[in-house]
């Protein structure tokens, strides 16, 4: 369960990018990116921000999680194909010469404080 | 009121992991993170690798384990330097625990220094510990399925050591499927099959990594 860890982190960086703001208040909405190849499960995440957030500033945030996909890459078929998960084979072809690009991002993108 | 980020959300410990290394850069030590299931072979393969090293090269080991000293106990008999790190808990190490038992190791003439991560093939794929080489251990035993089952930390290894190969004869486990499986993920990973227990492949691996260490010494590895 590294995610209790990843969400330790993202609390942390949090609080950190308000302070250097130089605006506080509690935070009511948190934008994040979760690669669907980062090896990182969103329910997970999900799972350990509602047990890390409560006694923080981050109490009762709308956590919103986007999951961007990865392209699969053929060289038997030349075939681009998005994919949501790591493949043995092209989806389109069924050759296993292929390459796997992006979808490794696990990104803190904004957070919107309270008014 | 929004403020825009855009950060990545284990930067702490990628800034503490880049430390690490320039820390080795500096003086001049290969470091291995290596990984793999509890059980697959770890420490016994690195029992077999400091007999190997012998004259050829001075080893240091980090033992990261939730709880116990049992490893560090064994490499110690080998008269290396070893710290061993309690997790209390957490599935795999990072990048500030390793950071804080490099303070207490003796670095000084070392110049290999592995990293025995929990054992764990899920957790240890997203922490960078700042390392040169992550080098992943699949056991015989363990099943020829699992590189396909657990991809993301095959797709992030540098190379795959097939341990307990002395057992194939009683299984049914195909080196070729793992072969396959590991060059889809990771098309420049290397492959070695070995026994620790007979000693069949250990050299090999030896070989390899006292290459890469050299080579960080003559400045052309990054």
């Amino acid at each position: 369960m590294h995610e209790l860890s990843i969400v330790e982190s993202l609390i942390e960086q949090v609080q950190h990018e308000i302070n250097r703001s130089g605006h506080e208040g509690r935070v009511v909405r948190l934008d994040i990116t979760i690669g669907r190849l980062s090896g990182v499960n969103a329910d997970s995440i999900r799972f350990a921000f509602e047990l890390l957030s409560p006694d923080t500033l981050l109490a009762d945030a709308d956590l919103r999680i986007t999951q961007p996909k990865a392209v699969c890459h053929c060289k038997a078929c030349e075939a681009r194909t998005e994919i949501d998960e790591l493949v043995a084979a092209c989806p389109a072809c069924g050759s296993g010469r292929i390459t796997m690009e992006g979808g490794q991002d696990l990104l803190l993108e904004s957070i919107e404080l309270e008014d | 009121m929004k403020i825009i980020a855009a950060k990545k959300i284990l930067k702490a410990n990628e800034e503490l992991a880049g430390k690490n290394r320039a820390r080795f850069n500096q003086a001049g030590i290969l470091t291995i993170n290596m990984v793999g299931s509890p059980g697959c072979g770890k420490t016994t393969f690195l029992e077999a690798l400091v007999a190997r090293l012998a004259g050829r090269a001075a080893p240091a080991v980090i033992e990261g384990d939730l709880a116990s000293t049992i490893d560090a106990q064994r490499i110690e008999k080998l008269g290396v330097p070893v710290v061993q790190i309690n997790t209390e808990g957490a599935c795999h190490l990072d990048a500030s625990m390793v950071a804080a038992a490099c303070d207490s190791l003796e670095l000084d003439g070392v110049d290999l220094l592995v990293i025995e991560n929990v054992g764990n093939l899920v957790c240890t794929a997203g922490f960078d510990l700042g390392e040169h080489l992550r080098i992943v251990l699949l056991s015989t035993s363990e099943g020829d399925d699992k590189v396909a089952k657990y991809p993301t930390i095959f797709q992030k290894s540098d190379a795959l050591l097939v341990t307990k190969i002395d057992l194939l004869s009683h299984g049914d486990f195909d080196v070729d499927r793992v072969a396959a499986d590991m060059k889809r993920l990771a098309p420049n990973g290397r492959i070695f099959h070995l026994s620790a227990r007979t000693g069949e492949g250990v050299q090999q691996v030896a070989d390899w990594l006292l290459g890469k260490s050299r080579r960080r010494e003559g400045g052309l590895a990054g």
